[in-house]
């Protein structure tokens, strides 16, 4: 059974009634265990259709089958569910929450569920990341490199089915982009089914498989044949 | 739910000063209410006590021009004199005969007459203007005295229109600095007066006993004073307090006959049972007690407002956080509970900062009334405490349900972009 199947799918904003076709029928399918690029210049689509996979947003053609599931019929409510329970996402900005601990922000989503040894939960998550010494720091008093990582910790502390990480190293130094993808591959190792969206292909060549996009269409869809395994920072190393 | 409180909680630990602000509304609102019940309390209780101070078994009669007519009256050349005095009109109907037939009325077991005066006190060379009372030395054996020294008058001197009279504590203080009035001689008008008694302090003017009035027998003021025979007001006691209406209809009956009244529309006089002069103080009390509340209820919404006001700022300032959490799971209940919850939060802390800084208010209110020598009892009511709570609380949903309902709806994705 495929992770994700998508057939067709289509996307279209309305703005004062007018359509604007940003995704024209797209056809792919991920299974469990992968390491996905989406790959495409910048108001290719991407962004549109990481945000239909992650149940953030619906198509409006076409159909998406989630674990085996037409999803079409789905509620709001068991959408951020799905979301809660199925999906990490790590963003470019990081999204953390201001004036609020390293240890508070990956429980986040912890609040929204049901799973009980909450904090045991979330330390393991930031021990994962190499961040287990930085728990009651405040986010503005560590590093950006240091904020995706635990934006990283949060994507899995629910143990999600996978990973969404939309520009993870857009905002980074080259070093502390390096670092960030390295935990990713560390996490696809694991089992992690991961989906990196970017514009570059230094990035992109991180993944096992690019599907490159152009103005809404998929023009490629292919293995990596030479991949960059990223090198970790000295303290990460155990 | 009890997630939903702590991010609420930490939401609004996050910025105490706006927090703080945010509640003053509810705090004015809330304080206001909590004064005006505990002022309130306090009010009541004072005039319980003073109109207790002549005891729960008597009934009042007083003189009053009747609506329609004015052959009862006759015109008067003003002052207090007695008799009721509205519009240059005095009634002089009630007597000493009057009160004598009462006295065989079934449940009376006494009664006594009181006229009011007011004239020049003086001793050495200070002059004071003064009020006096004249008053029947059966009232003594009616009302509660209680003399810091000296002796009350008797029968026997009120009968005598004897010179003698009782000082207000006050009063006594005022005229005689180191104390020794008793015995004296003080000039009231023309005349020359003994002073035999001096009144404790009273405080309050309840029971005719005001501290810086005098006190002297009924036939002293009416004869040598003022030179009248009839009376301004009576006060009847009662042998059975519970049998007050009817004998109170007795009373008028008997006043009718005496003063030749068939339409009770053209009574000189009006009877009023201790229950009913407390009942009309309550009517009135009531009525200001709740036109204070509507200004503390206005003042109430003004905060609410402010609330919607701030809470839709907030809305707005964390729209990034709000896309976070819907893509991280929050349902769009879990974000409207969250920001519902964060406007109960602040205004039921308002409440209870309105609730201590009220009480604090009527505390103080307690303390000035208990230096000025009232017996006022500081409290707060419970139910006032409950209604404040609650009404802070209603006014919390009521004020946040719109703001909160505009962050439940708002778009992750678009949220997510807000920077
Ligand atoms: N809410 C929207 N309404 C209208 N057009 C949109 C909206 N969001 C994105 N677009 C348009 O869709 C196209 C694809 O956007 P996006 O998916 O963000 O691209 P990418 O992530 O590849 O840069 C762009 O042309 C963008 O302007
Ligand atoms: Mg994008």
């Amino acid at each position: 059974m495929d992770l994700i199947n998508v057939e067709n799918l289509k996307k279209d904003y309305f703005n004062d009634g007018v359509a604007t076709p940003v995704l024209h029928g797209v056809n792919f399918k991920i299974d469990k265990g992968e390491f996905v690029a989406i790959m495409g210049p910048s108001g290719s689509g991407k962004s549109t259709l990481m945000h239909i996979l992650s149940f953030l947003d619906r198509p409006t053609g076409g159909s998406y089958y989630f674990e085996g599931k037409d999803t079409k019929g789905f509620s709001d409510d068991y959408l951020a569910e799905l979301r809660n329970e199925r999906i990490g996402f790590v963003f470019q900005s990081f999204n953390l929450l201001a004036r609020t601990t390293v240890l508070d922000n990956v429980k986040l989503p912890l609040v929204y569920s049901k799973k009980k040894d909450q904090d045991i939960l979330a330390k393991k998550a930031l021990e994962s990341v190499g961040l287990g010494h930085r728990l009651d720091y405040f986010t503005n008093q560590i590093s950006g490199g240091e904020k995706q990582r635990v934006a990283i910790a949060r994507a899995l502390v629910c143990e999600p089915a996978v990973i969404f990480a939309d520009e993870p190293t857009g905002n980074l130094d080259s070093k502390s982009g390096n670092t960030v993808m390295y935990i990713l591959q560390q996490l696809n190792d694991q089992g992690h089914t991961i989906i990196l969206v970017t514009h570059e292909q230094d990035t992109a060549n991180h993944a096992k498989r690019i599907i490159r996009i152009k103005d809404g269409n998929i023009i490629t869809d292919d293995k990596v044949k030479e991949r960059t395994i990223a090198t970790p920072e000295k303290e990460l190393v155990k | 739910m009890y997630k939903a409180l702590q991010q609420s909680v930490k939401a609004l630990r996050a910025n105490p000063a706006r927090t703080f602000l945010t509640t003053l509304g509810i705090i004015i609102g809330i304080s206001t209410v909590i004064l005006v019940l505990s002022a309130g309390a306090g009010f009541r209780s004072l005039i319980n006590q003073q109109v207790g101070a002549f005891g729960s078994n008597t009934l009042f009669i007083q003189t009053k021009v009747p609506p329609t007519t004015k052959s009862l009256a006759s015109a008067s050349a003003g002052g207090l004199g007695g008799g009721s005095d509205m519009g240059g009109v005095v009634i002089t109907t009630l007597n000493q005969r009057d009160l004598d037939n009462v006295k065989q009325l079934g449940n009376v077991s006494g009664d006594y007459g009181m006229v009011i005066g007011q004239s020049v006190i003086s001793y050495g060379d200070i002059d004071k203007s003064v009020l006096y009372y004249g008053s029947g030395a059966a009232k003594f054996s009616i009302d509660e005295h209680t003399l810091q020294s000296g002796r009350l008058y008797t029968q026997a001197e009120d009968d005598g229109a004897a010179q003698v009279v009782i000082l207000g504590s006050q009063l006594a203080t005022d005229l005689f600095p180191q104390g020794n009035a008793l015995g004296n001689l003080v000039k009231i008008g023309t005349l020359n007066f003994q002073i035999i008694g001096v009144y404790a302090p009273q405080g309050f003017a309840g029971g005719g006993t005001a501290d810086d009035s005098a006190y002297m027998p009924l036939g002293t003021a009416q004869k040598k004073m003022l030179g009248i025979n009839y009376l301004a007001i009576a006060v009847v006691q009662l042998e059975n307090p519970n049998l007050g209406a009817a004998t109170a209809a007795s009373i008028t009956e008997v006043l009718q006959r005496d003063h030749n009244i068939t339409d009770p529309a053209k009574d000189d006089f009006s009877v009023e049972t201790e229950a009913q002069a407390l009942s009309t103080f309550n009517i009135i009390f009531n009525g200001l007690t709740a036109l204070l509340i509507a200004i503390a209820a206005i003042s109430l919404i003004v905060g609410g407002v402010g609330i919607m006001n701030i809470m839709y700022v907030v809305v707005t300032e964390r729209t990034a956080e709000i896309g976070l959490k819907k893509a991280l799971g929050a349902k769009n209940k879990d974000i409207l509970n969250e920001f519902l919850i964060e406007s109960i939060l602040v205004t039921v802390i308002g409440g209870i900062f309105g609730v201590l800084l009220g009480g604090l208010l009527g505390w103080l209110v307690s303390i000035i009334a208990t230096h000025a020598g009232l017996t006022w009892v500081f409290s707060v009511p419970l139910y006032a405490i409950a209604l404040a709570v609650g009404v802070s609380a209603v006014i919390g949903i009521g004020f946040g349900v719109l703001p909160a309902r505009s962050a439940a709806k708002m778009d992750p994705i678009e949220a997510l972009r807000y920077e």
